[in-house]
């Protein structure tokens, strides 16, 4: 119940314009990631990969970014709904958690990819009627 | 001069505009539809092939829509169809929950729906519409009962929690309608009266102008005003005799209240193509679709019959299969393979596709999609505010639309829809545990519905990521991956095309599964005839 509560918060806070603390890494992580890749980042076989031990995670941190920003392999795009710098901060968390050692990415990096990649700012629009 | 050797004179866009000029638009949206340009599903019915298929195997990977059409068709042309649906059911996405119904999500808690026998959820498919006539072509051909489906409903209410000076009002979908248009009626009327639009507008145009905005916005003939118009509801309705007798009528929304409560951010007018205000459901469930064709496939379908491997040679494809009841090993040879598992999915089953093929499966991203069913004991929308199906709209986090059931009117207990999010809120609210989407759920109702909590009764919810052999709602094409990839998946390789909503600009819909799996058995078909 605490954990709705908080995010009932945190959903209040982006569509309010309340000033909340920003979220760090860790807690970006497990509301936007933590679903499929678990929150040990372990990952689920045979669906979702693990992130501890990814070379992809660890490796340069535009083409990390890039995943983030396009999505891929069933993996949905975040550049809607995540800036630059929660971008940078969940990389930044997952290049640094579970073993991994890789360093940290900055919001002007993934700034740069963006631009570079030719992606849209984030809208965080969440109304839709689709199918 | 016909129309290909024109258009390579001019632009397609002035070759366009010259066909509306001259044949009007019936002439624009022909040549439209010609080049594949234009709006409508075109096609209404399978591909009429001729030949014969008898002697050869084709192996169809998913029961799903794809699948299930596919096989149908490619029976009918003689081949041997074998299907392998990794389910202990067919439909693939097109799922139905009612009482009994188990789903675990991956990572997440062990469900079975509670609802009372003869109510379901949809958490699947829910709507089709009319321009899919695919999708009708198979309810009429199987004799699938329909009914309407309310997609959009003017006495359904707006919420908004952050709508300025409207915030936390139940308004009515027709109370915005009729005020928006009747303010900016009015607005536009003064300002021709004005002669502000001398510049835009001859005179006769603005006569006409103003003809239309009197009617449209229900103005008063004399000023031009806006007061209200009966469209968007009595205070109290007429009557017999003298109380309520005439009624009172409602006075309209300010027009800078609902500037400044931006209604625009949930509400529309006019729905993007294919929503239109009626649609249909099969009744009882969608899953009566797959179903119907279940039946007619029978033992061509083997359940649980989760693909491990595709490979194949010049001349056979070969299918490693797990039993996901018994964990049995076997495999399966055909002469071609068409395979409608979601890319998501299929990426993670080990192949020897090129490394090209492999990168091009890899490359579209999915929709992260949620829903929950709510079973209330009592229809307290209908009883108490008379709302009839459609959507409440509102920008209360998490949950973008709450839909009221559009069967089972007036019965004692019903489903509705709790909420129906996609991308960031169907991330989050997935990481939550049941109880705690219901809690979700049921503390948005609430502020909507007094006693929405206490008339709960059971839920049902989705993360269609999660869900095992889905992994993701629909494809959500980007521009780069339709350019790199869609011509490569289109194509297949070597014995084994590929075929699903994933192939189609009408992705996340059954018509998309259908009509692509209509297209690749063509191509099979001339593949194997060849």
């Amino acid at each position: 119940m605490k954990h709705v509560l908080l995010l009932l918060a945190a959903l209040a806070a982006g569509a309010g314009a309340a000033a909340q603390p920003k979220p760090d890494g860790k807690t970006l992580f497990a509301r936007n990631c933590a679903a499929c890749h678990q929150l040990d980042g372990r990952g689920i076989p045979g669906a979702f990969p693990a992130l501890a031990t990814s070379p992809v995670v660890v490796g340069a941190a535009n083409e990390a970014a890039e995943v983030l920003l396009k999505g891929r392999g069933g993996m949905p795009a975040f550049s809607g709904s995540l800036d630059d710098t929660e971008i940078a901060e969940v990389l930044t968390y997952a290049r640094s958690s579970w073993g991994n050692r890789a360093g940290a990415v900055s919001g002007p990096e993934v700034q740069a990819r963006r631009s570079a990649l030719g992606v849209a700012p984030p809208t965080r629009s969440r109304f839709g009627n689709k199918h | 001069m016909n129309g290909s050797t024109l258009a390579l004179a001019l632009t397609r866009r002035e070759f366009l505009h010259r066909a509306a000029a001259v044949g009007g638009s019936a002439l624009l949206l022909n040549t439209m539809n010609a080049w594949g340009i234009g709006i409508a599903s075109r096609v209404t019915a399978p591909p009429a092939l001729s030949g014969s298929g008898k002697g050869k195997k084709v192996v169809v990977l998913g029961a799903g829509l794809a699948g299930l059409s596919a096989a149908f068709e490619l029976r009918k042309l003689g081949y041997e169809v074998q299907v392998l649906e990794a389910r202990p059911f067919a439909g693939g996405r097109c799922q139905s929950a009612r009482k009994g119904f188990a789903l675990q999500e991956l990572g997440g808690e062990a469900q079975q729906c509670r609802f009372d026998d003869g109510h379901y959820i949809n958490h699947g498919p829910w709507r089709i519409p009319l321009d899919h006539q695919s999708t009708l072509y198979y309810t009429r051909l199987f004799d699938v009962p329909l009914e309407v489906m309310v997609n959009e409903n003017d006495h359904a209410f707006v919420y908004l929690e952050d709508g300025g000076p409207l915030s936390k009002q139940r308004l009515r979908g027709a109370q915005i309608k009729a005020d928006m248009r009747g303010h900016v009626a009015e607005l536009l009327a003064k300002s021709v009266q004005g002669h502000q639009l001398d510049a835009a507008l001859g005179a006769d145009d603005q006569m006409l102008l103003l003809d239309y905005l009197r009617r449209e916005g229900a103005l008063e003939s004399g000023d031009l005003a806006y007061k209200g118009r009966n469209g968007r509801g009595y205070a109290v309705n007429p009557g017999a005799g003298l109380m309520p007798g005439a009624g009172t009528p409602s006075d309209p929304l300010a027009f800078r209240d609902l500037l400044a409560a931006k209604v625009g951010k949930v509400y529309s007018a006019v729905q993007d193509f294919p929503m239109h205000a009626t649609m249909f459901q099969p009744v009882g469930g969608m899953d009566a679709i797959p179903r119907a064709f279940a039946r007619r496939l029978g033992g061509a379908i083997r359940y649980n019959a989760e693909v491990q491997r595709i490979t194949q040679n010049a001349d056979k494809v070969t299918l490693d299969i797990r039993d996901a009841a018994s964990g049995k090993l076997s495999s399966v040879q055909a002469d071609y393979c068409l395979c409608t598992v979601p890319l998501s999915v299929l990426r993670m089953i080990d192949s020897n596709f090129s490394d090209g093929f492999k990168a091009a499966i890899k490359a579209v991203p999915y929709a992260p999609v949620g829903k929950i069913g709510l079973q209330m004991r009592r229809r307290f929308w209908e009883e108490d505010d008379h709302i009839y199906g459609g959507h409440v709209l509102t920008d209360i986090p998490g949950i973008n639309t709450i839909s009221l059931p559009s069967s089972g009117w007036q019965q004692r207990k019903g489903v509705l829809l709790g909420y129906y999010h996609y991308a960031l809120d169907a991330i989050e609210v997935s990481a939550l545990s049941l109880q705690e989407r219901t809690e979700l759920a049921l503390a948005a109702g609430e502020k909507i519905f007094p006693g929405y909590r206490s008339d709960f009764e059971s839920a049902f919810s989705v993360a269609w990521h999660r869900v095992k052999y889905s992994l993701g709602g629909w494809a959500e094409w980007n521009d780069a991956a339709r350019q790199n990839a869609y011509p490569a998946l289109l194509e297949g390789e070597g014995r084994v095309m590929l075929a699903g909503e994933h192939l189609s600009y009408l992705t996340g819909w059954q018509a998309g599964a259908i009509e692509s799996s209509w297209q690749q058995i063509e191509r099979l078909h001339r593949r194997a005839s060849a």
